[in-house]
């Protein structure tokens, strides 16, 4: 008796420890690091769990064996076998909460998982409370009972898979369809009606005289006539029918039987419209279609393999910097390979992949060099269905080889110098869905013959650039200074090395036939203006570039700014219209004076000694940014105490919105020997009417000036 | 008897039951060391996350994002809107607009005048779809393409619209997608980073980019994107210095990481594991980047191809070339972006200019992923931050006219990887105003492209100062409709 009942009570302390375990790992089960020896508890969970359930469901029997509060001895047996019961269902439940952390699908075990610990920590209760009144016991129980046996299916089918107990009374599922296969009929159109239509309308109750259940019912139509005529809306009983109110009589189906949905509406009328076919495809329908949409999203488009997977360490020791083997979607046995870096290629690495040669169905070799590499291991590869080798250099024994692969679908070998005996080893490939072989090389005849050898294959022969014509690009001018003082180096390139460079200095356009080559760098010793453009073969023209430059051999002694540029604009003050730098075409870079509510006004000091021959003024036009030519230039020079105007002119003015461009205004100052110089330059007062600003001031930006 | 009672059930003394409790308690204890990081708040599910990467079979592994920065106007691309042009400078009903709110470029404008695109559209390949006359290569790869006309986005400036496309939030410090990317797929290619990013600018009206796009926000700095530059040296620092050979190099760099790795036995600070990685890419760089960058082994045919710009390191086309380049050696995501797009005036003159470089580079691209049998794996997107206004910015006249920003409705395209091909997918109203069918949110574009790459943008997450983040925040609805 005493033995009994210090059972009892260590029976009973282990339930707290379970009850604090189960707590622990429920909250904590994502995120648990398991070591072996414990997996090993957890995958004891498919056996532990038995004794729970036989030892629960016996233990409860005292509820409701009638009389036997009387017999206390057997009473007690009955709960021993309840407290076993609940040590047990504590053990399973830990060993299970253990097991989760394996490969299990998280929300197929949801119910499963919290149903046995529901389990678990009801029949504790009942255990602690077994002596309150049966009012409160004999439901407990049942609840207890039922949930062991939920708990046990649910179980079960983590283990069988679902529906594993009812599977033989059930109807067989289809598989999934795949997509290639689909017909818009038998797996669109047909499921719609036999679960919408067909009970009313088949064999032994055919309504309207109209039976769905065979196709020659259906093309014979009912009582009222046709059932469909392709693409006839009018008259298409179905489609007829199916559009009315519902509240209408001819509705179909009728009022209080399960309406179409959306879909299927979208689905009838569809096929209806796309010819109502009973064995169109659905690959034969053009992919914007809605019903082609619908059906993409309904069908399988993912490829499955039932070969078996490579060994993991396998793969994992081909994986390096410069190869990539990597399975095509989780789970799939078959394999992808990539090689990267031509500089570390090494052709004998291609033999390392035997140890998965089952399994490769992809091979990218693209720009590897493999000239004269032994592609013999390729002929192993009993699944590959794709190689990529663009721009490999690969010869015509070669091609043969892979000619020769039995399964090969995709084959990549563009940039490949493909001979007679290639093309022929090619047309040989009837395998093939894609080929890809683009090869400026081969002759258009070559190509038509090759497309009628292989009329099941899409060929890309890719984009053949003989047959147009484009226009060249500028070539590019490249220099130190636009403004110099002795001489300036002008280099002119073209990234295309072949083309011939022209270009003219004495102002005139140049041209293909006449204007003199450039092959090497020119010195320019004097202002003037670079024109160049570039020609070649197969190519138009390019547009011209153009430089001006200007030679700048003189400076005023003194000089200084009448009125102050915008706070904005002020640059380096006056010095930036004397540093020779010439200013980018963009306002906002510091190389620009910018004045707006003054005109610019600025005074220069002569040198005597010098023949002053011109005076340039260098600006920058862009009218989005309301910066427009001056409204007036105005210059005067001093000579014996009085101002005399040299010039006072209103420049060219814009007559629409361009692009930031600079422009030069040149003044002949030769005659006269002034002492000073004043140069006025008044911004616009009024944007013209044509400007998206008409009304407001506009500026006047400068970066030079410059005397000769 | 009532002792016995007292011993049974739950009711026995107080100190037994806290005795008992006690082994209760222990016993947590004890199951709670197999739970190192219970208490820590960490998040020891991230590995488990990662660990079931890609969730499902991926339909494009690499991705070339041609975004076109400032946003290009969708009724001088692809939205073509008649009724913009039979109705030009009448007021845009009210009824239209809605709420909207407006920009501070507009906001103060009384009048909204009507206008419609200066530039021509037709109809081109099987599918029918608009071009506008300034995009004619891109026209000629239409059936390569899917047109979405019924993006809309919730930002409605550069900046925040800018970095709600890339990383999910207004706000900057969060991931790139590229980031997300790297992150979740990893490189293909080990010798070169898993994204880059490539920059031009055109003759337009720009905007400026800035290097926060493409960040790896909280995710591990191996994740950002690296900036190649325009100049002859694409990656910057990358060469060794004059006179030193790759043996001294290795020699350098293996005793920096064996310094490194004590340092990290010390501090175990993940950023120095980090550092030891990125010095050992750089050092494969050395040789990985030479060979992607050489131009001069491209055929003839490909210069016409892109047209001859794509020798100009820096342009546009160049960087086309490059981003095919990058991608078919396994750089996961290669973003360019092209600026010069912002066209609140001035628009027929810039917008022409804009299309002009990058059209033919842009078709280009998906001619040459194509005649490579690459088009199939690789996905590539042509757009922009946001759309613009059916009504005129300042002062219409025949020639010239602008538009401000719009949010509710623009055009983007998609090609390869996945994508529906010859698809026009979504419709705005007959103003271009709102989207009338097939809303596509930023949030669904991103969700839509992290499914096409195999992943579900729902279970990607990042446990960051307390809580769980994704590229698509809290939304986020795959566009079934567009994948293939």
């Amino acid at each position: 008796m005493l033995k009994t009942s210090s059972i009892k009570t260590l029976l009973e302390n282990t339930l707290f420890v379970w009850m604090g375990l189960v707590l622990i790992l429920a909250i904590g089960s994502n995120r648990i690091l398991l070591p072996d020896w414990i997996q090993v508890i957890g995958r004891s969970h498919p056996l532990l769990l038995h004794f729970p359930i036989v030892l629960l469901l016996l233990g409860l029997l005292f509820v409701w064996i009638p009389g036997l509060d009387q017999k206390p001895d057997a009473r007690s047996i009955f709960e021993l076998t309840l407290l076993a019961g609940c040590n047990f269902a504590g053990l399973t439940v830990i060993a299970g909460l253990i097991l989760v952390n394996e490969d299990y699908d998280r929300d197929a075990i949801f119910w499963h998982q919290w149903s046995g610990i529901a389990i678990f920590y009801l029949c504790i209760i009942i255990y602690f409370f077994r002596h309150l009144s049966k009012s409160f016991l004999k439901p407990t129980s049942l609840v207890l009972a039922l949930g062991i046996i939920l708990t046990g299916h649910w179980g079960a089918n983590i283990t069988h898979g679902e529906d594993f107990l009812l599977a033989p009374i059930q109807e067989e599922e289809s598989e999934i369809t795949p997509l290639a296969e689909a017909e818009v009929f038998n797996d669109l159109v047909r499921p719609i009606l036999e679960s919408k239509c067909m009970s009313c309308h088949k064999e032994g109750k055919i309504k309207g005289e109209l039976r769905m259940d065979h196709i020659e019912g259906l093309q014979k139509g009912g009582k009222s006539g046709p059932f469909v005529l392709a693409g006839d809306f009018e008259n298409s009983h179905m489609i007829q029918r199916i559009g009315l109110p519902l509240e209408e009589k001819k509705h179909m189906p009728p009022k209080n039987k399960a309406q179409l949905t959306e879909e299927e509406l979208i689905i009838l009328r569809e096929w209806v419209a796309n010819g109502a076919s009973f064995d169109q495809k659905v690959m034969e329908i053009a992919p914007e279609n809605e019903l082609f949409i619908l059906a993409s999203n309904k069908f399988e488009a993912k490829k499955t393999y039932n070969f078996e997977a490579a060994e993991a360490s396998d793969i994992k020791s081909l994986n390096n910097f410069f190869r990539k083997v990597e399975a095509i979607y989780p789970e799939s046995p078959a394999l992808e390979v990539s090689y990267f870096s031509i500089a570390a290629f090494d052709p004998n690495s291609l033999g390392e992949l035997k140890k998965v040669k089952g399994q490769i169905v992809k091979l990218n070799l693209n720009k590897m060099p493999l000239t004269g590499v032994d592609l013999s291991v390729l002929k192993e590869m009993t699944h590959l269905e794709e190689v990529q080798a663009n721009f490999t250099d690969l010869d015509s024994k070669q091609i043969q080889l892979l000619a020769s692969l039995k399964n090969l679908k995709y084959l990549a070998i563009s940039g490949n110098p493909i001979d007679d005996t290639g093309l022929q080893a090619i047309s040989q490939m009837k395998t093939l869905i894609n080929l890809y072989l683009w090869t400026p090389s081969l002759s258009d005849g070559q190509r038509k013959t090759l497309q009628t050898k292989l009329p099941n294959t899409s060929i890309d022969f890719g984009f053949d650039g003989s047959g147009t014509i484009y226009p060249l690009n500028s070539p590019k001018v490249t220099f130190d200074k636009m403004m110099f003082r002795d001489s300036v180096e002008v280099v002119i390139s073209h990234p295309i090395k072949t083309v011939d460079i022209r270009y003219t200095l004495d102002g005139s356009e140049p041209d293909s036939l006449t204007s003199p080559y450039y092959s090497e760098p020119i010195w320019l010793k004097k202002t003037g203006t670079i024109r160049t453009k570039v020609f070649a073969k197969d190519w138009i023209g390019s547009p011209e570039a153009n430089f001006q430059f200007l030679k700048s051999g003189l400076t005023p002694t003194e000089y200084q700014l009448l009125s102050t540029p915008n706070k904005k604009y002020k640059g380096n003050g006056v010095e930036t219209l004397f540093d020779q730098i010439k200013g980018q075409n963009n306002h906002t870079t510091g190389e620009w004076l910018g004045f707006q509510d003054e005109a610019m006004e600025l005074e220069m000091k002569m040198d005597p000694e010098e023949n002053y021959s011109e005076l340039v003024i260098s600006l920058l036009y862009h009218e989005g940014a309301h910066i427009f030519p001056p409204a007036l230039v105005e210059i005067k020079g001093l000579k014996s105490g009085i101002w005399k105007t040299i010039a006072s002119e209103i420049p060219e003015q814009s007559k629409k919105v361009d692009l930031p461009r600079s422009r030069f205004l040149n003044y002949d100052i030769s005659v006269g020997g002034y002492e000073s110089l004043r140069i006025k330059l008044n911004s616009i007062k009024s944007l013209p009417k044509w400007h998206p600003g008409a009304g407001s001031k506009g500026w006047v930006f400068v970066d030079e000036i410059l005397l000769n | 008897m009532e002792k016995e009672e007292f011993e049974q059930g739950l009711n026995f003394n107080r100190r037994k039951f806290l005795s008992r409790l006690s082994l209760g308690v222990g016993s947590a204890a004890l199951g709670s060391l197999l739970i190192p990081d219970l208490f820590s708040g960490k998040a020891g599910a991230e590995d488990a996350i990662m660990d079931a990467l890609p969730h499902f079979a991926p339909k494009a592994k690499r991705v070339i994002y041609l975004f076109q920065n400032g946003a290009p106007s969708q009724l001088e691309t692809f939205d073509y809107k008649p009724l913009l042009n039979e109705n030009i400078g009448q007021e845009l009903p009210d009824s239209i607009r809605g709420d909207q709110r407006l920009t501070g470029m507009t906001a103060g404008q009384t009048s909204f005048p009507l206008v419609g695109s200066y530039f021509k559209f037709n109809q081109y390949g099987q599918s029918r779809a608009w071009i506008s006359e300034i995009f004619p290569h891109t026209a000629k790869i239409v059936d390569d393409i899917c047109i979405v006309k019924s993006m809309h986005t919730e930002a409605i400036n550069h900046d925040p619209a800018l970095t709600f496309f890339q990383t999910g939030a207004q706000v900057g410090n969060r991931p790139s997608m590229g980031s997300w990317l790297s992150y979740g797929l990893g490189s293909e290619n080990s010798n070169l980073p898993a994204f880059c990013v490539l920059l031009s600018r055109g003759r337009g009206n720009g905007q400026g980019v800035y290097s926060k796009l493409w960040s790896n926000g909280f995710l591990d700095a191996t994740h950002q994107g690296v900036q190649f530059s325009n100049s002859e040296d694409p990656v910057l620092y990358l060469k060794d210095p004059e006179k030193m050979s790759r043996d001294e190099r290795r020699k350098m760099l293996d005793q920096i990481a064996s310094m490194n790795d004590l340092s990290y036995k010390e501090f175990n600070d993940p950023e120095i594991t980090a550092k030891i990685q990125q010095y050992e890419m750089a050092f494969r760089m050395q040789t990985a980047v030479p060979e992607m960058t050489d131009v001069s082994k491209e055929p003839d045919s490909i210069i016409k191809l892109y047209g001859p710009d794509c020798l100009v390191p820096g342009t546009y086309a160049a960087n086309c070339l490059l981003a095919r380049k990058l991608s078919e050696s396994g750089v996961r995501f290669v973003q360019l972006y092209h600026q010069g797009w912002d066209q609140h005036g001035n628009l027929p003159n810039e917008m022409a200019l804009q299309a002009e470089d990058v059209d033919q580079a842009s078709a280009a691209l998906i001619t040459d992923l194509k005649q490579r049998g690459l088009l199939d794996e690789t996905l590539v997107i042509w757009g922009g931050e946001f759309g613009r206004t059916n009504y005129c910015q300042g002062k219409i006249l025949a020639d010239n006219y602008g538009r401000d920003h719009h949010p509710r409705a623009f055009s983007i395209w998609m090609a390869g990887g996945g994508v529906k091909s010859g698809m026009v997918y979504g419709e705005t109203d007959e103003f271009g105003y709102n989207i009338a069918e097939n809303p596509v949110h930023v949030h669904d574009f991103q969700a839509t492209v992290m499914n096409l790459m195999g992943i579900d943008h729902e279970r990607m997450t990042y446990k960051h100062l307390g809580r769980r983040y994704r590229l698509t925040d809290v939304s986020g609805k795959v566009v079934k409709d567009i994948i293939a």
